[in-house]
C-alpha cells in the first residue's frame, strides 16, 4: 500500500489512460480475490472521480468544494448464486474483505439458472468524451462559472431570489473487469450548472424554478450558462402574481419538454424494462409490437449522443451500449435488456445495465431521445392549444403500474386565444399515462436538450384533468 | 458468523484531534463517517439485490478568510486528514474573493462531547443477513400466494450503520453510532389489462424488533396485497377544494414538505414563505408543530440524532406554537447569522458531503379529538391515507400523493377509492385545522429527504382534519 504522499503524487500526474490502466488493474485484481474466496464468475466495475464544485447560497458563494476518490463494486456468482460487495477502501485488506463478504452473501441466496455474467462482445468506442480543455479546469473555474450564474440572475431582474446555484467540474473514469473476459474503461468529463430560486415582489413569493445543463466542452459553457440563466430567469419572474385558473376542465394541456419527459416518457422507459414484462409488472407487456402512441411519437435510447450526459460506449456490464428503439411511430418496437434479463430469454442483453460502482447493475436507458414532430413552434402550439394550460414542470407522481397520474404544475400559464395570459397557482392536472399516449395531439417541430440529459419537444395532449385551486 | 456486520473502527475521535492540533489555525471541523450498508431485494422468488457495501472517510471543512472550504480523503490516517485540511483551506482561499458576505467566526456554543449509541446498534449488527432474506423470500410468496390477482410482488430489506467520530477546533469530540433498518412490499395486481400497485414500508431508527414493532412483516405483505386488489375495483375521486382527514402519515408529509423545508434557515435567508413570520400566527391554535432529534412520543422515528455533524447536541425545536411561528432550524452559521443558539439540524449524508440544513423528526403533537368524531364531523369531504411522494416550494405550495381515498358524506366513511394527489399552501392549509387527533404515529422512516443530498428523517402526527385542494379525475 502506498503511502498517502505517494497517493497524491500519483493522483496528480496520472493520465486519462494512466488512471484507466490502474482502474482496470484494481479490477483484475478483484476478480482474482473473488475467485480464490470461492465465486464461480466475478465481475469488479471500478469508478473514480474528482470534482471541484462551488455552491452559492442566496446570491452568494457558501462553500468550496474538493474531492476525489474511487469506489468498486464486486458482483459474484456461486453456484448461480448473487452476491455483491462495494467499498471506496481500496487497500488490499479492505478489497480481500469484500471479496469474502461477496462470496458470504452469494452463499446465502437462492440459486437462479439467469444468474451468469454475459460474454464479451465488440464495443465501438465513442471518440473520446473528455475535451483537452476540461483538464486544465479545477475550483477557480467551478466559482466563476458559479459566480456568473448569479451575477447574471440578478442583473437579468432585481426581484429575483437566488436560493441555490452549483457549478462543478468532474472528471471521471470508469472500468470493468469480468471473469468471463470482458475487459473495458472509459473516462468522461463534464461542465454541471445549476440554478434555482424564486422572485420574490413584496408579499408576492413566486413559484420555485430550477434549471440545470451539463455540457463537455468549455467552449460551450458561457453560451449554456446564459441560456440556462436567462430560462430561469423568465420563468420565474413569470411566475408572479399567479392567479388561480379561470376554470377546472377536461381536455388539452400543452407540455413542456422537461414536463413531457417525467410525464408520459418516464413511465414507458419503466414499462419496457423485459424484467418488468418478465416479471408481469409491465402496462405494456402484453403489447410488443402494437400501436400505444399517436403518430409520430418515437422514443429511441441514443448512447452515441456526446452532447447529452450519458453518453457512453458500453454499459455497466461492459456491453456494447448502442442505438435502440423503444417506440417509433407510436409503435412499440423493443423492450431493454440486461444480462440478467436477457439471459432469462437466452438472448443477447441490448447493452441497458445501468448503475454504479455501488449496486447490482440494474436496467435502464442511456440518452433518451423524443422525436419531433410537425407541430411547428412553441407559439404554433399555443395557438393549437387556444384556451387552456401550458404546464412547464410537473410535480407529482405517475404510477408506472396503472399509469395514472396526479400532481401539480409547476410554473404553469394560462393560455387564452392563442397566447399566454399570466401564471397559476394550485393547479392539478390528472389522467393516465399510457392511455394519453394516443391523444398526443402535436409535437414540436424541435427536440430540445433537457437538463443536458435528454431531448424532447413540446407536446400537445388531450384528455387531460385539469383541476383550478 | 456468516453475513454479520461488526464494527471494527476504534474510537477515531484521538486520532482526529491529533490530526487538528497538527495544522493548527482557525476553524477546522473533521468528520470521520463510515458508513455500512446491507441491503437485499426479492421480486418473484428471485433475488435482485444482495449487497453488503462501505464508504467510509474524513470529510474536513474549514472558514478561512471569511468563507468555507471542503475536501475529503477516504484514509482514516493522520497524514491524509492533515493534507485534506490543507486542501480545504487552498479551496476556500481559491473561493473567498466570489464572497461577498464574509462569515463571521462561530459565536461560543455548548459542543457535544463523548459517546452516543442509538438503540438496536449491536443487536442489528449481530443479526445474520441470511434471516433478512430468509424472511423476505416467504413475505414476498404469501403477498403473491393471497389472491390469484396478485401478478407480481418484491420485498426489500436494507440497513445503515453508520459511526461518525467529530472533532472541532473549538471543542466539539463526539463518537456516535445508529443504525436504521428498513423494511418494504410492493404487490401489484391485475384485471382485465389494468394493473394497481399496493405498497407498504417501515423504518426506523433502532433493531428489528423496532422496525416490526406495529406490524409484522406479513402482516404488511398482506396490506399491501389488499391494497393493490381493492384498487382494481376502485373509483376515482371528484378533484377540488375540500374537507380531508389526513392520516399520521400524510400529516407527515405535511409538516415535513410544506412547513418544514420553508422553516429550514437557509431556505428563510432566500425568502421562503416563513421569512418575516417569527411570533405570527401561522396555523390555527390546536396546531403545535416541531422537530426533535429525539423520537417524541413513540419509539424509533427514523431521523433520531443525538448530535449533528457539526458536533451540536440535537434538541426539540419548537416550530410553530398553538398556532404562532416560534423558530426556524439552523445550522450554526445560520444561527450565528439571526443570533439564535443553533438548533442541531446539520446533517451530511456521507463523508463527502457538506453538512446541510436538514430536518430531523417532524411531526404534530397530538390533540384529544378521537378518529370516529374527526369522521362524524366531516358532511362531505374525504379520508386520505397512505403517503406517496411529497414536494413543496418556497412559497410554501406542497403536492404530495395519496395511496388511497374515502368519500366521506353526512359523517358516514364510504368504499375505497384511488389515491390522488393533493396540494395547498401550507400556512393557509393548517389555518384550516378544526380537529387534530390524539393518537400519534410516526410513519415516514422509510425512504429519504432529497435537498442535494439524501437525508433519513422521519413524520409524523396524529389524525389531522382540515381542507386542501384534490386533484380527482373529474373535474
Amino acid at each position: 500500500m502506498s503511502t498517502t504522499t505517494e497517493r497524491s503524487r500519483a493522483t496528480e500526474t496520472l493520465s486519462q489512460r494512466e488512471r484507466e490502466l490502474e482502474l482496470l488493474a484494481r479490477c483484475e485484481a478483484l476478480v482474482s480475490e473473488a475467485l480464490r474466496a470461492g465465486a464461480d464468475e466475478a465481475e469488479a466495475f471500478a469508478s473514480y472521480a474528482q470534482k471541484a464544485a462551488a455552491t452559492f447560497e442566496k446570491g452568494d458563494l457558501k462553500l468550496a468544494h474538493v474531492d476525489e476518490g474511487t469506489t468498486i463494486g464486486l458482483r459474484v456468482f456461486r453456484h448461480q448464486r448473487l452476491g455483491f460487495a462495494a467499498t471506496n477502501q481500496v487497500d488490499a485488506a479492505s478489497l480481500a474483505s469484500a471479496a469474502r463478504n461477496a462470496v458470504a452473501l452469494a452463499t446465502a441466496s437462492p440459486a437462479d439458472p439467469a444468474n451468469r455474467l454475459p460474454d464479451a462482445r465488440p464495443i465501438v468506442e465513442l471518440p473520446t468524451l473528455v475535451h483537452p480543455g476540461l483538464a486544465r479546469l479545477g475550483i477557480e473555474e467551478a466559482v466563476d462559472y458559479g459566480h456568473a450564474l448569479v451575477t447574471r440572475a440578478q442583473q437579468f431582474d432585481a426581484r429575483l431570489s437566488v436560493d441555490g446555484a452549483n457549478a462543478s467540474v468532474s472528471r471521471v473514469a470508469q472500468a470493468i473487469h469480468t471473469s468471463r473476459g470482458v475487459r473495458a474503461a472509459e473516462s468522461d468529463a463534464m461542465i454541471s450548472l445549476s440554478i434555482s430560486g424564486m422572485a420574490l415582489e413584496g408579499a408576492d413569493v413566486g413559484g420555485f424554478h430550477y434549471a440545470s445543463d451539463a455540457i463537455r466542452d468549455p467552449a460551450r459553457a458561457e453560451s449554456a450558462l446564459k441560456s440556462l440563466v436567462d430560462d430561469f430567469a423568465r420563468t420565474s419572474v413569470g411566475n408572479l402574481a399567479a392567479q388561480r385558473a379561470p376554470t377546472s376542465y377536461q381536455g388539452l394541456v400543452l407540455f413542456s419538454p422537461d414536463a413531457f419527459l417525467d410525464l408520459f416518457v418516464a413511465p414507458v422507459l419503466a414499462a419496457s424494462s423485459a424484467i418488468a414484462v418478465q416479471r408481469g409488472r409491465s402496462a405494456l407487456g402484453q403489447r410488443l409490437g402494437e400501436r400505444i402512441g399517436a403518430a409520430g411519437f418515437s422514443i429511441h435510447d441514443t448512447p452515441g449522443d456526446r452532447d447529452l450526459a450519458g453518453a457512453a460506449s458500453f454499459d455497466r456490464e461492459g456491453q456494447p451500449a448502442r442505438t435502440f428503439a423503444l417506440v417509433e411511430d407510436g409503435w412499440l418496437r423493443g423492450w431493454m435488456y440486461n444480462a440478467y434479463a436477457a439471459a432469462v430469454e437466452n438472448r443477447a442483453s441490448t447493452g441497458h445495465a445501468r448503475g454504479g460502482a455501488r449496486g447490482v447493475p440494474g436496467l435502464g436507458a442511456h440518452a433518451i431521445a423524443v422525436a419531433s414532430g410537425t407541430g411547428g413552434s412553441r407559439e404554433d402550439l399555443l395557438g393549437a392549444l387556444g384556451r387552456g394550460l401550458l404546464v412547464q414542470r410537473f410535480s407529482g407522481s405517475v404510477d408506472p403500474a396503472s399509469g395514472d397520474f396526479s400532481g401539480v404544475a409547476k410554473s404553469s400559464r394560462w393560455v387564452e386565444g392563442g397566447r399566454v395570459s399570466g401564471p397559476l397557482r394550485e393547479t392539478l392536472i390528472s389522467g393516465n399515462a399510457y392511455q394519453l399516449l394516443a391523444r398526443i395531439v402535436a409535437l414540436g417541430s424541435e427536440s430540445e436538450r433537457v437538463d443536458g440529459s435528454a431531448r424532447a419537444p413540446w407536446a400537445l395532449v388531450d384528455g387531460l384533468t385539469v383541476t383550478a385551486g | 458468523m456468516l453475513g454479520t456486520m461488526t464494527s471494527r473502527a476504534p474510537d477515531p475521535t484521538d486520532l482526529l484531534q491529533e490530526a487538528l492540533d497538527a495544522a493548527p489555525g482557525g476553524f477546522v471541523e473533521l468528520r470521520w463517517h463510515k458508513k455500512q450498508t446491507r441491503g437485499i431485494s426479492v421480486e418473484k422468488g428471485r433475488v435482485d439485490n444482495a449487497t453488503a457495501s462501505e464508504h467510509s472517510g474524513v470529510g474536513v471543512r474549514v472558514l478561512e478568510q471569511g468563507t468555507f472550504g471542503f475536501a475529503s480523503t477516504d484514509r482514516l490516517e493522520k497524514g491524509s486528514i492533515v493534507r485534506a485540511i490543507g486542501e480545504a483551506r487552498a479551496a476556500a482561499r481559491a473561493s473567498s474573493r466570489a464572497r461577498r458576505e464574509r462569515v463571521p467566526d462561530f459565536p461560543s456554543v455548548t459542543l457535544a462531547r463523548g459517546k452516543f449509541d442509538a438503540p438496536g446498534v449491536d443487536a442489528t449488527l449481530a443479526r445474520p443477513i441470511e434471516s433478512a432474506l430468509e424472511m423476505l423470500l416467504e413475505v414476498e410468496r404469501g403477498a403473491r400466494a393471497g389472491s390469484s390477482r396478485v401478478t407480481s410482488a418484491s420485498t426489500a430489506y436494507a440497513e445503515i450503520y453508520e459511526e461518525k467520530g467529530i472533532v472541532t477546533s473549538d471543542g466539539a469530540k463526539v463518537w456516535t453510532r445508529t443504525v436504521r433498518p428498513e423494511f418494504r412490499v410492493i404487490a401489484i395486481a391485475a384485471k382485465g389489462g389494468e394493473m394497481q400497485r399496493g405498497a407498504e414500508s417501515v423504518g426506523v431508527t433502532g433493531g428489528w424488533e423496532c422496525l416490526f414493532e406495529s406490524k409484522s412483516p406479513a402482516q404488511l405483505a398482506e396490506k399491501a396485497a389488499k391494497q393493490a386488489v381493492d384498487l382494481l375495483d376502485a373509483g376515482y375521486p371528484e378533484g377540488g377544494r375540500t374537507k380531508v382527514l389526513l392520516s399520521p402519515a400524510l400529516v407527515g408529509l405535511l409538516t415535513h414538505e410544506a412547513v418544514g423545508h420553508t422553516v429550514e434557515a437557509d431556505f428563510v435567508a432566500s425568502g421562503s414563505c416563513a421569512a418575516g413570520r417569527l411570533g405570527t400566527r401561522v396555523a390555527s391554535d390546536l396546531v403545535t408543530l416541531c422537530d426533535s432529534g429525539a423520537s417524541e412520543y413513540r419509539d424509533g422515528a427514523g431521523g433520531t440524532l443525538a448530535v449533528d455533524d457539526e458536533g451540536v447536541a440535537t434538541q426539540r425545536t419548537t416550530v410553530i406554537e398553538k398556532g404562532f411561528l416560534r423558530s426556524y432550524l439552523h445550522d450554526r452559521e445560520s444561527a450565528a447569522r439571526m443570533g439564535v443558539a443553533p438548533t442541531g439540524n446539520a446533517r451530511a449524508w456521507e463523508y463527502d458531503d457538506e453538512p446541510l440544513i436538514r430536518m430531523r423528526n417532524t411531526y404534530i403533537a397530538p390533540g384529544t379529538s378521537q378518529l370516529d368524531e374527526m369522521i362524524a364531523g366531516v358532511d362531505d369531504g374525504y379520508l386520505l391515507d397512505g403517503a406517496s411522494n411529497g414536494q413543496a416550494d418556497a412559497n410554501g405550495e406542497f403536492m404530495f400523493g395519496t395511496r388511497e381515498a374515502y368519500r366521506i358524506v353526512r359523517g358516514k366513511k364510504g368504499p375505497l377509492l384511488r389515491g390522488v394527489n393533493i396540494s395547498g399552501s401550507a400556512f393557509d392549509v393548517l389555518q384550516t385545522v378544526d380537529a387534530v387527533g390524539a393518537d400519534f404515529r410516526w410513519d415516514l422512516g422509510s425512504g429519504h429527504c432529497g435537498k442535494g443530498q439524501p437525508a433519513k428523517v422521519d413524520a409524523g402526527g396524529p389524525w389531522l382534519r382540515c381542507e386542501v385542494l384534490l386533484g380527482g379525475r373529474k373535474a
